[in-house]
């Protein structure tokens, strides 16, 4: 995998909109194969980002390179694009708007009827075929545009927001949908605000804020780094032991759970010692590692 | 080129399966037989009996006259006809036109002569106007023994807004007083007659191909050439505004530009709702077509008397090229409004200039036709933004030399590409700029960037 060129490469991409920066300085690359996620606070620039890569804009200085060529309009054939603000024409039928996004793409009529049937049967949609779109559910609608995203099987699929107005039933039906991409080979580029979702299905990540890229690399590693000596409890008992300065820094309570963030020295056994010193019950102790959504925190604070 | 095809079909398909286009559609040629058919059809339904009108005649002389001049199917002092048509001809204007029918209808009298056997006059009208409230009778004239010298009389009746049978009393009771007049200095009646005949005036005009047979379009013809293209030019304007409008409103314009260049888009977009327009003006001017051949004889059939003006093959083969000249001029600038705004009522707001400048076009078209060859005439239908209206108006009443339709073509075509050039650079921003309305000093720098 490694080996491989990358599908998708951002070099030095600079663009402004008046006297406003939306993405400067933008370094990245996307390697086949792989569900990249794009995240960061609203405003920070992903949206604009993302219409680069799919050329709806230029940017003002820099360099995107798209399987291997220099970006131009042939290649929107080979892209899915399913934006954040998402739009069906309110009274056209489902299966003639699917056949004309499907022919945006450069499918003939006969080759998209076919994947249509079969795109609205897996997403259990075969029986709104020929309802209009306003007739349709706001997560119902989500769909159809996922389908208008993948309907001419792009080998780059960018997907800004895709869960939003899902139940939980639909969310494991598009993350499902979307590992099946991942396992044909397709690049998926993923950008949410769901970090619990983009920490099951991201292998690498890229973070955006004020414009600028502030982390970026394999998730695996991200995390790793960001390891803090922290460990999640559940006890009864033990009192006095927290406030013991020398040995915790923090204390915060997730849930059932009692998250310990220690000293930075102290070791994550004396606690546990400590702790069945003191007499108390420990139900569960556990060294974790920080979760996408507080390193997501951390670096949008650090950064502002 | 697939990608363009789609966006045409869709725009095609689209509108031409909605019900307003069918509603539309079929309503048009159904308002126009309403506004030019029915009011002939109307004053032409007899209501069953004759007048009945009683005459009270103090001079003992004219009331027999009188009765025989009403008993005529038509008389002297009555309007001709268009010898011509032979009939109503369908481009006078229409108040003529009722007039005329009213007249043409002929109405039956039945007349009787109120004995005066010495009775006060005012005793005689109390009596009379006893039996008009008892509707035994419609009205009574009164011919004053100096009507000969006075030339007054006098006509009551239970319906004084039914100036069709007042103007006929009129007419025919003046006609006998004539013929009574004539009489008393014994002129023969045949002389008379021969006199009196009128001369008829048939119109020949003479155009680019030497002389032809008149024509026909007359006011109203050429005042529908006019009014059509304004309508359509308007209704199919306000169509694309909306449907770049939705597409922006709703976002599509993203996915749109992530699949395809924002020139061919919008091409597609203006090209495919050109076509309903011309679908629809096909339709119409097939249903016109078939009114030609099959309705005009089933009216006449009727008693309707209805004649179409002729209109030369040409006429429409220049209506087509000016409503497209018409429609992509403005529809051009209803799409970069429809791109610089986020809804529809903005929309509507910023196009007031443009619709107003349509009206403009559509008013030039009264003086137009009044002098098609003033300077006023010339410069009008060479200005792109009025001579769709203005110049079809000048083809259809007095065409001009060929060189200057060409020219007002050619410079219209002109604008028209300069505006797609314009516009194809400000779309693509506005479409993806969202949440305010672009201001014009903006909008000049997204030109100059591109």
């Amino acid at each position: 995998m490694e080996s491989l060129n990358p599908t998708l490469v951002i070099d030095q991409v600079t663009k402004k909109f008046g006297d406003f920066t939306a993405v400067r300085n933008l370094s990245l690359q996307v390697r086949p194969g792989r569900v990249f996620g794009l995240i960061g606070p609203n405003g920070a620039g992903k949206t604009t980002t993302i219409r680069m890569i799919v050329n709806i804009t230029v940017p003002d200085s820099g360099r995107i390179e798209l399987f291997g060529e220099t970006m131009h309009t042939a290649m929107q054939d080979r892209i899915g694009y399913l934006p954040e603000e998402r739009g069906l024409y309110r009274k056209m039928k489902i299966g003639d708007q699917l056949r004309f996004f499907a022919e945006l793409k450069n499918l003939t009529g006969k080759e998209a009827d076919e994947r249509i049937n079969s795109w609205l049967e897996k997403l259990q949609l075969s029986k709104w075929k020929d309802k209009r779109a306003k007739d349709l559910s706001k997560g119902m609608q989500q769909k159809i545009q996922f389908i208008t995203a993948v309907i001419h099987d792009p080998e780059l699929l960018i997907l800004d927001e895709p869960f939003s107005g899902l139940d939980p039933v639909n969310v494991e039906l598009m993350k499902q949908t979307i590992l099946e991409k991942k396992d044909e080979g397709k690049t998926i580029i993923l950008s949410t605000h769901q970090m619990e979702i983009a920490e099951k299905l991201c292998d690498d990540v890229c973070m955006i804020n004020k414009a600028e890229k502030v982390l970026d690399g394999r998730l695996r590693e991200i995390r790793h780094s960001f390891a803090r000596n922290a460990v999640a409890l559940q006890f009864e008992g033990g009192d006095g032991v927290l406030n013991n300065t020398e040995l915790v820094a923090s204390v915060r309570q997730n849930g059932d759970d009692t998250e310990v963030l220690l000293a930075p020295q102290a070791n994550p056994q004396t606690l546990l010692k400590q702790l069945i010193v003191s007499g108390a019950i420990v139900k569960k102790f556990e060294q974790v590692e920080p979760s996408l959504h507080d390193i997501f925190i951390e670096k949008v604070r650090e950064t502002s | 080129m697939r990608k363009f095809f789609a966006v045409v079909k869709r725009e095609y398909l689209q509108r031409v399966r909605t019900k307003f286009f069918v509603v539309a559609t079929v309503l048009g040629p159904l308002m126009m037989m309403l506004v030019t058919v029915v009011p002939i059809y109307v004053a032409n339904i007899e209501v069953g009996e004759a007048t009945r009108l009683a005459v009270v005649d103090q001079t003992g002389k004219i009331a027999g006259r009188f009765r025989e001049a009403l008993a005529r199917e038509r008389d002297e002092d009555d309007v001709e006809a268009d010898p011509n048509s032979g009939g109503i001809p369908a481009n006078s204007n229409r108040q003529d036109q009722m007039k005329r029918t009213a007249e043409l209808s002929s109405q039956d009298f039945h007349v009787e002569e109120v004995a005066l056997a010495n009775r006060p006059i005012d005793q005689i009208k109390r009596e009379l106007n006893e039996r008009v409230r008892a509707n035994e009778l419609d009205g009574y004239v009164v011919i004053p023994a100096d009507i000969l010298e006075g030339g007054k009389a006098e006509f009551y009746s239970r319906n004084t807004g039914d100036i069709f049978t007042r103007q006929t009393v009129a007419r025919r009771l003046s006609t006998a007083v004539r013929e009574q007049r004539l009489a008393e200095k014994q002129i023969d009646q045949q002389v008379l007659r021969e006199v009196n005949r009128r001369v008829t005036l048939s119109s020949t005009k003479i155009s680019e191909r030497g002389e032809e047979k008149v024509s026909g379009s007359g006011f109203m013809m050429v005042f529908s050439f006019g009014l059509l293209i304004y309508i359509s030019v308007l209704m199919y304007g306000q169509i694309v505004l909306g449907a770049v409008i939705e597409e922006k409103e709703t976002r599509i314009a993203e996915i749109l530009f992530s699949s395809m260049r924002s020139f061919p888009l919008m091409m597609g977009k203006l090209i495919g709702v050109s076509l309903v327009a011309l679908t629809q003006l096909s339709i119409w001017a097939l249903a016109f077509g078939l009114f030609a051949a099959f309705g005009v004889g089933m009216l006449a059939a009727q008693g309707v008397p209805i004649t179409l003006p002729h209109v030369a093959p040409i006429i429409f083969v220049y209506f087509v090229l000016y409503f497209l000249l018409g429609y992509f001029l403005y529809a051009t600038i209803y799409a970069l409004i429809g791109s610089m705004v986020t809804t529809t009522q903005e929309g509507g707001q910023l196009a007031m200039p443009v619709v107003l400048m349509l009206v403009a076009g559509f008013y030039f078209v009264f003086p137009i036709i009044r002098s098609p060859n003033s300077s006023l005439a010339f410069w009008a239908s060479m200005f792109p933004f009025l001579s769709p209206m203005t110049m079809m108006v000048r083809i259809t009443t007095e065409t001009p030399p060929v060189w200057q339709i060409m020219l007002s073509l050619g410079i219209g075509v002109a604008t028209v590409v300069g505006l797609i050039w314009l516009a194809s650079r400000i779309y693509r921003i506005g479409m993806l700029m969202y949440g305010k309305k672009a201001s014009i000093p903006e909008v000049w720098r997204w030109v100059r960037q591109e």
